[in-house]
């Protein structure tokens, strides 16, 4: 086997330019940086048209650009440097590298000074995410995982907004803590299945825990009660980065105090770590456990889709509406994740892609109208559709988007995970379903409301600044998004074939009523 | 006729203790640094009397080490000692508590 | 062969197209995208008539046509659906296309006139979304399933909000805009539900089924639907009885309906949607957004057959909306605002008729009132133009002389409207109300006398709100046409150009002579065979969708009974209190100088006027509950939620202030604390080791 595949040539592109970047002189750097940016970008798409894999990557499906090198051994477990793809992790990363392109070419207006660290730091957060998509080694994972934290917490900490100490200080503590969790459950499932497993190797882990019998006890804890435990822990990390309520507190402040590109990655992909991530292990690895669990697991997901979108409802700052109505969203993966079913799981992957390019794209387009108006306050601006009507119609078209309207990809995703929920073992699945569903009420009501406030009526600002057409580099990357929107939602097949190929192991094939452990 | 290894640990523990005296109660860094050596002398005379006990050299060599330590110490020691003086004007431990929080 | 129906797809994407091209390149058109519109719709017009013929049999033998054309979803792995779209074109949704295109390429060349000619800005935006408008409503008239006809219903909603928002640069227009689109996406919520409920039952959403070579290769959900409830098929029901839980599913998807057909209590957008522009409201009230509810219903009405108890509720919102409505449109003073009550109240009629099991008289009632509702909205368009944008009638009058083509065109929609004999509405509306009766009175005698009764009171109300009806079209028709001239601008009326006149004459004639197409107390009386309508839908190639399937099912399985009854003595009955209307409003409005009559309505008039509060308690819903209620959870998020994490935080701080006291900088008080922990190490081992030990 090579040493390098094209993974490790995509990573070490996006390392190596970052570091060039950090070095150039700041009037280039946003267009240096984008111009590396596209050479993963273009790797990225030749992965994906070259495309074959098979399976889920951690039940012993085919991998794509798989590689494998040993790397150290420390006692008992083999630490090797494992990376490849499945259906789950190639729209993932083609969601990062298109957005991290995006991101780069929105930069180039609010960003103006420092150019060529922030250029820098963008570029190299690019290859940790990519990383944390394709590692298959828990510590390669991990590594990356946590490495994604550095440039975010810079990005925000130097180019936010007026608390962004604040902002940065919260998300870098919030996040880490909830990884420190989560390893404690990883090692714990680890530690406990002794023998059976001689790494930390994802895919072995998670074979070895579909063997029943293979998980022993840890410090005297019994595999089942075990089971749950490393859930709970495992859950309660990744609900952060998702996020879940009650542990979704450190994103709004994030999201509003980052420059827009940093608001994009970090809603556009940033969050789909989270929700990868429970899936990988909470919904791969001990799928049983959230089989069982799922009425508790449910209502966190519903929960979060109503309590985010009243939040939002209550907000006057564009960025704030958006960020909370991520929240709402992103609970449609959990109630999709959890119903286990084929379009359930399959729908919860694709909303993560369809968020990710929802939300950049509204948040682009919220950018955009700052960039004009310097300020976001839903009272201080009314009626720039006339001034800039591109712009409005795009974050129009986003916005309609965002509501789910049909032959976007919001809609599709919805309703796959509408139709998978609504079938499956949840307790009261069509009752639960549709409190989810009501959250697409919810959802246009805000959104309605801040458009009709903003965007429409007799023009008006309440800044000191004269609003014009947005430089061309400001809408292009909002008409690209929004193609990609639209493609992917009038042929969700797109990415939706190879999901499914990923997702369709994990669905058990015999659905048991909820309530009791299986193990 | 030996002297029993006892007695070197009794001795060994005096000098500590004078050691770990001169440390709680002294407020210059020269007698500091000399309580310090004495401290890490204690530990070498510990070292000399197990190695002759057991009849292993390793005590003895790691006795040497420590030699060598100690005297790297006090050239860094001194060394603090003079800025201590040229900043606060005196080697009182207790005045340069600036960096404390 | 490639023959009609591989052009159906076709009718959608050539006003697709137009919408493309004039968003894209209408600035750069003369006429500003209009143009492409026209050609478009018309294109539509021809294909869709070319298709008619087609499903009549003109063109060989009579055909019907069911595929899946486009693999939206593809389901991998066991038990994933697979999501198509398709195309279904029977003779109701030949009708419909028919219907849909014709409207649409009238009032696309009315806009020649209301808009271009008026020297309106964003013209371009205006023609792309009526392009897309009508777009999304024909590929909603032929959809094949469920899903596809959601998706579609939705686009329309989202066209509505764009035409309706068209003037943005005033405050009512995007306000009345925003109010559509969330009023009518409450419903959609309900039939979202549905949609997802029918799929996750049935497993398929198709309205008809697909056969191949005379073998079914797919069902369609209301056969399996029908095979369930007599215990031919299973499926799962969620823990609820098998007819109940059909029930549920029929009232979920009736949730949409009666937010886009406007019916109570989700109304209220209707008559602010007024705030679009004229030529918009007639497609959204004749053709498209409105009409989809109430087709919707007429598509899957295979389904609804099985459910007597959706069934009586479709009839009784319905009939209770005609009357409500009507009796609103009886105190309005802007032309529109009239106009759009009685849209209400027409599709409530539908509705009545649907739910009465006179599958006929509501589509019969959707083309006559297509028709004639388009033409009284486009006649108003240009009375509007006349008036320089005035829209309150009491500043017309005596335009009659003025503007003659309008007025006549006009006066023949408003016998229409009003029901008299031998206008559209007449027939419609009386065959409404005979299928109401008669089914009222059989199923009365039957064990559903419950259902029976729904249906008479539902009959009763429509009844009585025909007289409202004329009355309030007349009152229009006198203040706005006869009468002196009010205002200056009344007096200095003119004609408007061809192209607002000429589909005025098309509709104006059509209005007249659409009722012949099923003439049934005619028929009756004489034996002749002229009931046209009644034969095209009896028929088809796809039997699950004809009225003969439909009468066995009302019949066998919704239990509901026809009375003996002729329809002349309910037509008579009708008729009059149709001529009373006309005749009160002659008295009290055709008079050279006409005052406000509302006066002596007392405390009613207010309570009409503000249109029985109905505004004012969604509005408190939206602003009095919502809000509040966000605003609670934001106040919960911030303080509670938020403050236990910035609490933690806190915490942390707090402690560490204190126990870095401790690091008081003293070499001293280090080595000190250093010795006394060993010493403390020590003992806590020598005990250990002696409780241990």
């Amino acid at each position: 086997m090579p040493l390098a595949g094209p993974i490790e040539a995509l990573l070490a592109v996006t390392l190596v330019g970052g570091l060039v970047v950090m070095l150039a002189p700041d009037e280039h750097a946003g267009k240096l940086a984008t111009v590396i940016s596209l050479l993963p970008l273009a790797g990225s798409l030749w992965m994906y048209a070259t495309f074959e894999g098979a399976g889920n990557a951690l039940l012993g499906g085919e991998l794509a650009f798989e590689s494998t090198v040993g790397w150290v051994e420390l006692a008992a477990y083999e630490l090797s440097w494992h990376v490849g793809l499945d259906g789950v992790s190639m729209p993932l990363l083609l969601l990062t590298t298109v957005l991290t392109t995006l991101a780069l070419v929105s930069s180039w207006t609010p960003i103006d000074e420092r150019e060529s660290q922030f250029y820098g730091l963008m570029l190299l957060m690019e290859t940790s995410l990519i990383g944390v998509f394709v590692a298959l080694d828990f510590f390669v994972w991990l590594v990356f995982w946590e490495f994604v934290l550095v440039p975010m917490y810079f990005l925000i900490g130097v180019w936010g907004g007026p608390r962004r100490r604040y902002a940065a200080i919260k998300f870098f503590i919030y996040t880490n803590v909830a990884t420190l969790v989560m390893f404690v459950g990883y090692a714990a499932l680890v530690f406990a299945l002794g023998d059976s497993v001689s790494s930390f190797d994802l895919p072995a882990v998670a074979q070895a825990l579909q063997v029943q019998g293979n998980l022993g006890t840890f410090f005297g804890i019994e595999p089942p009660v075990l089971r749950l435990v490393a859930f709970t822990l495992l859950f309660a990390g990744f609900a952060v980065k998702v996020p879940v309520f009650p542990l979704h507190t450190w994103l709004p402040d994030a999201h509003v105090e980052a420059p827009t590109p940093v608001s994009v990655m970090l809603a556009g992909v940033l969050l789909k770590m989270g929700t990868y991530a429970l899936l990988r292990f909470n919904f791969t690895m001990l799928s049983d456990t959230a089989l069982a669990n799922e009425g508790i697991i449910v209502a966190f997901g519903v929960f979060s889709v109503i309590y985010g979108a009243l939040l939002a409802l209550a907000q006057q700052d564009l960025k704030r509406i958006v960020a909370y109505s991520s929240i709402s969203s992103m609970g449609y993966v959990i109630v999709g994740l959890v119903a286990l079913t084929p379009h359930g799981i399959g729908g919860a992957t694709f909303q993560m892609i369809s968020h990710g390019l929802i939300s950049g794209l509204l948040f682009m387009a919220v950018g955009v109208i700052y960039n004009e108006t310097h300020t976001r306050m839903v009272g201080d601006i009314s009626g720039i559709a006339d001034r800039m009507p591109w712009t409005v119609g795009v974050f129009l078209a986003a916005a309609f988007g965002y509501m789910g309207l049909p032959f976007m990809s919001g809609f599709a995703a919805e309703y796959l995970v509408f139709l998978g929920a609504f079938d499956s073992g949840i307790p009261y699945a069509p009752l639960v379903t549709a409190v989810a569903m009501f959250g697409i009420v919810v959802v246009a009501g805000y959104l309605l409301w801040a458009m009709q406030r903003t965007l429409f009526g007799e023009y008006g600002l309440a800044t000191d600044y004269d609003v014009s057409r947005a430089p061309v580099h400001d809408v292009v990357p909002l008409v690209v998004l929004l193609v990609l929107v639209i493609a992917l939602g009038s042929q969700p097949s797109l990415v939706y074939g190879m999901i499914q190929e990923a997702t369709a192991p994990l669905v058990p094939t015999t659905l048991v009523p909820g309530g009791e452990l299986l193990w | 006729m030996a002297v029993v290894t006892e007695y070197y640990l009794l001795l060994s523990a005096a000098v500590f203790c004078i050691g770990l005296y001169g440390i709680l109660t002294r407020e210059s860094a020269l007698l500091f640094l000399m309580s310090v050596e004495l401290m890490l002398n204690a530990a070498n005379i510990n070292f000399v009397a197990f190695s002759f006990y057991w009849g292993n050299l390793t005590g003895q060599v790691f006795s040497l080490f420590t030699m060598a330590l100690a005297a790297a110490e006090v050239a860094v020691g001194i060394g603090i000692i003079l800025v201590l003086y040229r900043n606060f004007e005196g080697i009182d431990v207790t005045e340069a508590a600036t960096m404390r929080w | 062969m490639a023959g009609v129906y591989d052009f159906v797809p076709a009718i959608a994407a050539l006003p697709f197209l137009a919408f493309l091209v004039s968003l894209f390149f209408g600035r750069y058109m003369p006429k500003r995208g209009a143009e492409a519109g026209v050609i478009a719709t018309a294109g539509s017009l021809g294909l869709s008539t070319w298709t008619a013929l087609t499903v009549a049999g003109f063109t060989g033998p009579a055909t019907s046509y069911n595929a899946n054309l486009y693999t939206w979803v593809q389901g991998v792995g066991d038990g994933a659906l697979t999501l198509s779209l398709g195309v279904l074109v029977d003779p109701l949704a030949a009708l419909m296309l028919l219907i849909v295109s014709l409207i649409s390429f009238l009032v696309h060349v009315f806009s020649l006139g209301y808009m271009n000619d008026e020297g309106e800005t964003g013209l371009p935006r205006y023609y792309a979304g009526l392009g897309l408008f009508t777009a999304s409503m024909l590929a909603f008239v032929f959809s094949n399933n469920l899903l596809m006809a959601f998706m579609f219903f939705e686009l329309v909603g989202l066209c509505s909000y764009l035409l309706i928002g068209f003037w943005f640069r005033d405050d009512g227009p995007p306000s009345a805009a925003k109010k559509a689109f969330l009023v009518t996406r409450f419903g959609d919520y309900f039939f979202l539900v549905g949609v997802v409920g029918v799929f996750a039952t049935f497993g398929t959403g198709l309205f008809a089924p697909i056969t191949d070579g005379g073998t079914v290769v797919a069902e369609s959900f209301p056969q399996v639907a029908e095979h369930a409830l007599g215990g031919e098929a299973s499926v799962e029901t969620f823990g609820l009885e098998t007819g109940t839980w059909f029930t549920v599913l029929g009232l979920l998807v009736l949730g949409g309906v009666i937010g886009k057909s406007a019916q109570f209590p989700l109304h209220t957008w209707l008559p602010d949607a007024m705030e679009g522009p004229t030529p918009v409201s007639a497609l959204i009230h004749a053709a498209t957004m409105v009409a989809a509810g109430v087709y919707l219903v007429a598509r899957m009405y295979g389904f609804y057959l099985l459910s007597p108890q959706a069934l009586a509720v479709i009839a009784l919102v319905g009939g209770f909306t005609a009357l409500f409505a009507a009796t609103m449109g009886v105190v309005k003073q802007e032309l529109k605002q009239v106009l759009a009550y009685s849209t209400i109240s027409q599709y409530g009629y539908m509705m009545l008729a649907l739910g009465a099991g006179g599958y006929t008289a509501a589509v019969f009632h959707l083309t006559t009132h297509a028709v004639f509702k388009a033409l009284l909205f486009l006649g108003a368009g240009s009375v509007i133009i006349a008036m320089h944008h005035e829209e309150n009638m009491w500043t017309m009058g005596g335009l009659k002389d003025r503007m003659p083509v309008t007025y006549y065109t006009f006066l023949s929609g408003s016998l229409a409207l009003a029901g008299i004999v031998p206008f559209a509405g007449f027939w419609s509306k009386d065959e409404v109300l005979f299928e109401a009766l008669v089914h009222g009175l059989g199923t009365l005698e039957t064990e559903a006398s419950m259902v029976g009764t729904l249906l008479l009171v539902g009959y009763a109300m429509g009844l009585l709100a025909v007289f409202f009806t004329a009355f309030y079209t007349f009152r229009m028709v006198f203040l706005t046409f006869h009468g002196d001239a009010r205002t200056d601008a009344a007096r200095d009326a003119t004609e408007n150009r061809w192209n607002v006149t000429f589909p005025l004459a098309v509709l104006g004639i059509g209005a007249a002579t659409v009722g012949f197409i099923n003439m049934v107390p005619v028929a009756e009386l004489t034996g002749a065979e002229i009931e046209f309508l009644h034969d095209w839908l009896a028929h088809g190639g796809i039997d699950a969708t004809t009225t003969e399937t439909y009468s066995e099912l009302l019949h066998d399985v919704a239990g509901i009974e026809a009375a003996e009854l002729g329809a002349l003595g309910p037509g008579a009955v009708s008729l009059a209190l149709a001529l009373a209307g006309v005749g009160t409003a002659w008295t009290l409005y055709n008079v050279p100088d006409p005052v406000e009559q509302t006066d002596k309505l007392g405390g009613l008039k207010t309570l009409l006027v503000h249109n029985y509060y109905q505004d004012e308690y969604q509005v408190w819903l939206a602003q009095g509950v919502t809000v509040p209620l966000a605003r609670a959870a934001d106040r919960f998020d911030q303080g509670v939620v938020d403050g236990v994490v910035n609490g933690i935080s806190s915490v942390s701080l707090f402690t560490g202030s204190r126990f870095r006291r401790i690091q008081s900088g003293l070499v001293t008080n280090y080595a000190a604390l250093m010795t006394l922990s060993l010493v403390l190490l020590l003992i806590v081992f020598v005990l250990a080791g002696e409780v241990m030990g």
